[in-house]
């Protein structure tokens, strides 16, 4: 009788997983399946997968080539390079605050862990007009007035570096603490300089969170949509995600709409990430642990 | 007197060894605080001297006009509306994630093969932008779209979701869960693994009953994890605007509007920057107070 109602027990929550994950993933399918329709067809939205009688590559085509071609570029160079501007810091900050002892080390320690819970909000508008007045840039005096500074730059997708950054080489430095200092000794005794003893005793042996900090930056940076939608005016020179932000914020205008082609773009948009989950999910999964539980 | 000279020169030797590591620290560390700060410190004070003006973000300087922006926010019941919105709303989200994603982290904790699977299945939302999925929950929730399908499929009458407020509530919350519950479910799980087992055993072994070592163990051993979930969902439920914009746009009639999102209108989009700054230090000060607030409850626990 036990032995039964365990299995039973074991069966149900079978059940009740797989609902749960369908559920969850239901609207990516929606979404993937949506794009393959003409709008005429999809008018009737109510279907619960919208399969459509005929595959109409049209939308997807249109995401790859035309309009949002550009925007599918940018996120690629702006994801490559937050991840490449994060991971030097992140070595360069953490070995220097886990091996070094100096004079005001406590207080850059105490800036780094106060900066994860001081509220973005509080930034969010003076930069906006900070960034808008830098002087000397898109038509601005050298006072900043007359123009509008870094708005609408495509330079905004790579110069701002928020504190929130700074979590990384706090996961650093406390993986830096179980590694054994004589490998570093060794290799200073081997004559080896600074930047010698990084690139070959420490970057070898710290792979495995390095890996966590460089795929969970770029998965954040790809999907940061709010920082381009606020600064950048010109599909041009925006990022998918956030050209998709105007089209979702206009979805709520009256009028014909084009359901299809956003969800190819949308689709899309989440297909690089979801392959760097599909492979390397072990590290992300590491990243958000070691984030809550390290602390 | 020779011994005594060759440690003198083993001391100094030591001690420019340790200066030209404190420089190298500086050289290497200062670059990066400078222009994080640059980008975090200088703005959070531009911030709130912002609050005390009247500015376009377009002429030459903002005028100086006092604590009249916080005046105005605190006699205006329109504003004060928003931020309760904005505090109760954010709690209601905050409270169904926590509860939730808990739940899952128990289930998840089961040891079988699918685990894994189901794992992934329930972290995939959040690997898409906001922009992106909240595109695909408006497009459901037309008046003729799946939600209503699967209302007449199991025969009650559809709804005009848009026009409730308590429907539109009641979805922005469904989707804030669905796209934060993984992360959440995850860190659950990792801080009920991190329990030792042997605990458990020692405590059956005392005849202690299940509620019991769920009191004793479990939940003290949460306490971190726990501490963690609540105090970035606190920070990030109190800045949530763009599920509402995306979803509802504040409607119907402004009834599931919040105070960040008209921060972000008056500000991004009507350049009166005074107003916005005073209004980003209200939700930012509040925001810190709460976590504070929550932080002296759990260490008060401790003792």
């Amino acid at each position: 009788m036990h032995r039964f109602s365990k299995k039973a027990l074991r069966f149900v929550w079978f059940i009740l997983m797989a609902a749960i994950c369908i559920l969850m993933i239901y609207p990516l399918i929606y979404s993937a399946l949506g794009g393959f329709n003409s709008q005429s067809e999809f008018s009737s939205m109510g279907n619960l997968f919208p399969v459509p009688k005929k595959l109409i590559w049209n939308n997807y085509v249109f995401a790859l080539s035309s309009t949002a071609l550009r925007p599918l570029i940018n996120t690629f160079f702006r994801t490559a390079w937050y991840t490449v501007v994060v991971l030097v810091m992140t070595v360069l900050i953490g070995y220097v605050m886990a091996r070094y002892e100096f004079k005001g080390k406590q207080f850059f320690m105490v800036f780094i862990i106060v900066a994860q819970v001081i509220p973005s909000v509080l930034t969010l508008i003076p930069t906006f007009v900070m960034v808008s007045h830098i002087p000397l840039a898109g038509g601005n005096d050298l006072f900043g007035n007359g123009g509008k500074g870094l708005y609408d730059s495509q330079l905004m997708l790579f110069l701002p570096l928020s504190w929130g950054y700074l979590l990384w080489p706090f996961l650093f430095m406390q993986s830096m603490k179980s590694l054994s200092l004589s490998f570093e000794e060794a290799a200073e005794l081997d004559g080896a300089g600074f930047l010698q003893t990084i690139l070959k005793v420490i970057l070898p042996m710290q792979k495995p969170i390095l890996t966590v900090v460089a795929i969970n930056v770029a998965l954040n940076t790809w999907n940061d949509w709010m920082t381009p939608f606020l600064y950048i005016n010109s599909t041009r020179k925006t990022t998918l995600p956030a050209y998709l932000a105007t089209l979702t914020a206009s979805l709520q205008n009256y009028g014909q709409k084009d359901y299809p082609k956003v969800f190819a773009l949308a689709t899309l948009a989440i297909i690089p990430p979801l392959i760097i989950f599909l492979f390397l999910q072990k590290y992300i999964v590491q990243g958000i642990a070691s984030a809550g539980i390290k602390e | 007197m020779g011994e005594i000279k060759r440690t003198g020169k083993k001391e100094k030797k030591q001690r420019s060894r340790q200066e030209r590591r404190t420089r190298r620290a500086y050289k290497i560390i200062a670059p990066f605080f400078a222009y994080i700060a640059l980008w975090g410190i200088l703005p959070l004070f531009y911030g709130l001297y912002l609050g005390l003006t009247e500015y376009n973000g377009l002429s030459e300087k903002p005028v100086f006009i006092g604590l009249k922006n916080y005046m105005d926010f605190f006699t205006n019941a329109a504003y004060m509306q928003l931020l309760w919105r904005q505090i109760w709303m954010g709690a209601i989200c905050l409270f169904m994630n926590t509860i939730l994603s808990f739940l899952l982290g128990l289930a998840l904790n089961v040891p079988a093969k699918t685990r894994g699977i189901f794992r992934s299945g329930i972290y995939v939302p959040c690997i898409a932008a906001t922009s992106i999925t909240s595109a695909i929950f408006v497009v459901l929730l037309e008046p003729n779209g799946v939600m209503n399908t699967v209302l007449k499929r199991i025969g009650l009458t559809p709804v005009t979701w848009q026009y409730s407020q308590f429907w539109m509530v009641f979805w922005i919350m469904i989707y804030f869960v669905w796209k934060n519950i993984g992360p959440a479910a995850i860190i659950w799980l990792g801080g009920l693994q991190s329990i030792d087992a042997s605990l458990y055993e020692a405590a059956r072994m005392d005849g202690a009953d299940m509620f019991q070592r769920i009191r004793y163990i479990t939940i003290p051993g949460l306490r971190f994890v726990a501490s963690y979930i609540i105090l970035t969902g606190i920070i990030g439920a109190m800045q949530m605007f763009d599920v509402v914009m995306f979803i509802s746009k504040g409607n119907p009639y402004g009834k599931t509007d919040i105070l960040m999102y008209r921060l972000y209108r008056d500000g991004i989009v009507n350049f009166n920057m005074g107003m916005a700054g005073a209004e980003s230090t209200v939700i930012g000060m509040i925001t810190i107070v709460f976590s504070i607030i929550y932080f002296r409850i759990v260490l008060k626990k401790e003792d």
